[in-house]
């Protein structure tokens, strides 16, 4: 049967716009985290849930009513709500005596489900424990990811990918060098996770690159990985697709002089001299004497008949 | 596209920020307290040489009561001493696996294996942990550093190159969007867009007219204030609402069109009938649709073959017997036939539903013909039992009910049986019901069947 989608005519400019916001686009907007709750919460996973949002300040949103939502029996309704607030990331707490303190940390690929993992968070240290200056609420941060697991096991790798997505913000082509202000470091132990971030101070050294020293400022929480659901190897492949227009087109034929001008070459179809078209100058036309002839004859025929 | 990271905060804080670091850095020690030699020895190649930004708490100010000269230069050395410790170097001890730094994303990758007995230990972790993460940032931040740098409103910007881990999109890639069937023509053609004014001048009204949008109307209304009638057209036939009409399917067909051209684009092949799919419909409507196509079968969805586990719904309807007449006795099937016959002559009379279905019609009508038509229509679907508050008063001053201009036709509120007043009573209305029939059209009398008859 086919699928028929409703055909949304936009009545204003500025719903236009939103609707234009949300297509495929060639350089995408960055990737929205959508935060909410399951039935059942407990205090400690509201506080790291509420800290995440305020992390992802710029690029997140969070709902405040409870979802009777299970990720990993339908995931359905959460591609609902991603699609409704239009973004890719999704954060879902929940808390229960099987599972307590889970967060289930996804992303979405053309409004389906790309990678889900389920976490869950242990020996949690708020925002508010560490008594100090905290970093600007967007500032792009800096990952360090420690130990061998993100590298060898295929599960920790893809979490390693889940979390760059999750944390890196905005794709940024220029950063302002007084910018390096938050860094983030996972480090994996004994099948652990451990997260802690960091404020970046950087101190004068005798030479031109800059003393790099930490101060401890934000959550720090130990995650478990307890249930996922990867990709499968096709559809991350279609995922990591760049579109065709991106690809930087090769430029030929263009050189530039030791001088700095710039030269080029051009290839033209072979040509004949002779009858290339060129200035005409009447006066250098070639009278033949064929045509001479024919002029006077005619006048004077004409001439000789009105006489008679 | 260029897109720049940074602060997240105001232009005018930062400006703010960065000159209170400052401050912080300087050693504020007033010249004009200082003696002439003390300002001397300030000058001196030792002391201009040290690093602006020891981390160490700024110097209190010299107290001009001390022994000047030996404090002086004990401050100097002093203030050498702390700068030179506070310089440490930028330099990362040497991993067995060197770091990998993904600078597009700003990610470090440390793949060394880790020393088990320093994590397990709750005390040396954090410890451990935050110099790990020092020498992964140091790392970066001196790769960064050799990037080339561009200045833009006073402020170093950095170019970052591509990321070499690549992470998976949010979207498909956007699809060329295909010609409509006008834009394919026009292409074909060469006909190009042509930009139009908003305004026109009109030489009737002899101003600026908008050609569509505000102040279109009035402006139409005020040039077309009369309307010709063409000489082949009816009299007695309204020109506005022919031209509105007109429009109307105007807009229709451009719609229709519109939601054509997409149909094509998407090429989907829309049904006349049925249900179509729907990617977020809840599986109780999915069901329905289901058991309804199950239904549309001559055994009423009973022999129709269902999946595993497919509840079957309970017998919707009833299937037409089949009728045994021949089992059927002489007696019964004579009875049959003259209920039948019965049945054609006179109806199955409902009273009361014909009752109150007259008295609401009558209600209905008699507000329609009042002054603003149907906007001051107040009945209910009650069928004329309903009434408003002005209709309670009035039966409970014992006025009654007012009935409208023409006495029968009139508001017949207190029909239902038991209630006093005037309008209509049950007698007349049998009488009617009697001759409008349940369904309230009129049907066969006794006289018509007569006349009928005798024919």
């Amino acid at each position: 049967m086919p699928v028929v989608q409703r055909v949304i005519k936009p009545r204003t400019k500025r719903s236009k716009r939103a609707l234009e916001k949300r297509e495929p686009q060639l350089v995408e907007n960055t990737k929205q985290c959508l935060f909410f709750h399951g039935l059942k919460t407990s205090e400690g996973i509201r506080e790291c849930v509420k800290d995440l949002h305020a992390l992802k300040s710029q690029a997140s949103l969070k709902l405040q009513q409870k979802n009777k939502i299970l990720p990993f029996d339908d995931i359905l309704p959460v591609e609902r709500l991603a699609v409704k607030h239009d973004s890719s990331l999704f954060c879902m707490a929940t808390h229960s005596k099987k599972r307590p303190n889970n967060i289930v940390i996804g992303r979405m690929f053309d409004h389906h489900l790309l990678d889900m993992v389920e976490l869950g968070v242990e020996n949690y240290a708020p925002l508010s424990e560490f008594k100090n200056a905290k970093v600007a609420a967007g500032t792009k941060p800096c990952m360090v990811f420690c130990g061998t697991e993100f590298e060898d096991v295929t599960e920790f790798k893809i979490l390693k990918n889940l979390l760059i997505d999750f944390f890196r913000g905005v794709e940024a082509k220029e950063i302002r060098l007084q910018g390096f202000e938050h860094a983030l470091q996972f480090t994996v132990f004994d099948g652990k996770v451990f997260l802690k971030s960091y404020r970046i101070l950087l101190k004068k050294s005798g030479t031109r690159i800059p003393r790099v020293e930490l101060e401890e400022i934000g959550p720090s929480m130990t995650l478990q990985m307890r249930r996922n659901r990867f990709a499968s190897n096709d559809l991350r492949k279609r995922s990591l697709q760049q579109p065709k227009q991106q690809k930087a087109n090769k430029v030929k034929n263009v050189r530039k002089d030791p001088f700095g001008t710039r030269l080029g070459r051009v290839h033209m179809t072979k040509q004949d001299i002779g009858k290339l078209q060129t200035r005409k100058m009447k006066g250098l036309k070639e009278i033949t004497k064929k045509t001479k002839k024919t002029k006077g004859r005619v006048s004077g025929d004409e001439q000789m008949e009105t006489d008679q | 596209m260029r897109k720049r990271g940074g602060r997240g905060k105001s232009v005018s804080k930062k400006k703010e920020e960065e000159e209170g670091e400052r401050r912080e850095r300087e050693i504020k020690i007033p010249k004009s307290r200082l003696k002439p030699h003390d300002r001397k020895l300030l000058n001196t190649p030792a002391a201009r040489h040290w690093p602006p930004y020891p981390a160490g708490p700024p110097l209190e100010a010299h107290q001009p009561n001390e022994d000047t000269q030996t404090s002086a230069t004990d401050k100097v050395r002093d203030i050498l001493l702390k700068a030179r410790e506070e310089v440490k170097s930028v330099q990362v001890e040497v991993k067995e696996i060197q770091l990998e730094c993904d600078l597009g994303n700003l990610v470090v990758s440390d793949n060394n294996t880790l020393p088990q007995s320093t994590l397990r230990n709750s005390d040396e972790c954090n410890e451990y942990l935050q110099s790990l993460a020092r020498d992964g940032i140091q790392t970066l931040i001196t790769k960064v550093w050799d990037l080339p740098t561009e200045r833009i409103d006073n402020a170093v910007y950095v170019t970052l190159p591509k990321p070499s881990i690549s992470i998976p999109r949010e979207k498909k890639a956007p699809v060329e969007k295909p010609l409509t069937k006008w834009e394919q023509y026009a292409k074909d053609k060469g006909i190009t867009k042509r930009k139009k004014e908003k305004k026109v001048w009109d030489e009737v009204l002899k101003q600026w007219v908008p050609r569509y949008g505000f102040r279109k109307v009035q402006a139409d209304k005020e040039k077309n204030w009369v309307r010709v009638v063409p000489e082949t057209a009816d009299p007695y036939e309204d020109q506005y609402a022919k031209a509105a009409e007109i429009k109307k399917e105007n807009i229709a067909k451009n719609e229709f069109q519109r939601l054509r051209n997409i149909a094509r684009n998407r090429k989907v092949k829309l049904p006349s009938v049925g249900v179509t799919g729907n990617e977020f419909a809840r599986p109780k409507d999915l069901l329905r649709a289901a058991q309804h196509a199950k239904h549309a079968t001559a055994s009423l969805g009973k022999f129709q073959p269902g999946l595993k586990g497919e509840k079957s719904s309970k017998g919707r309807g009833n299937k037409r017997k089949s009728e045994e007449v021949a089992t059927m006795d002489i007696q019964q099937e004579k009875k049959r036939n003259i209920d039948i016959f019965d049945k054609i002559g006179k109806p199955d009379l409902n009273l009361d539903a014909a009752m109150y279905r007259q008295v609401k019609d009558d209600n209905v009508e008699h507000d329609r013909k009042k002054k603003g038509g149907k906007k001051h229509l107040r009945r209910s679907k009650m069928g004329g039992r309903h009434l408003t508050p002005s209709d309670h008063r009035s039966i409970k001053l014992g006025k009654g009910i007012h009935n409208g201009p023409k006495g029968k036709s009139g508001k017949g509120r207190d029909a239902g049986p038991g209630n006093k007043g005037k309008g209509k009573d049950r007698a007349s209305l049998l009488q009617l019901a009697s001759k409008r029939g349940a369904t309230g059209k009129i049907i066969m009398t006794a006289k018509k069947r007569k006349k009928f008859s005798k024919r």
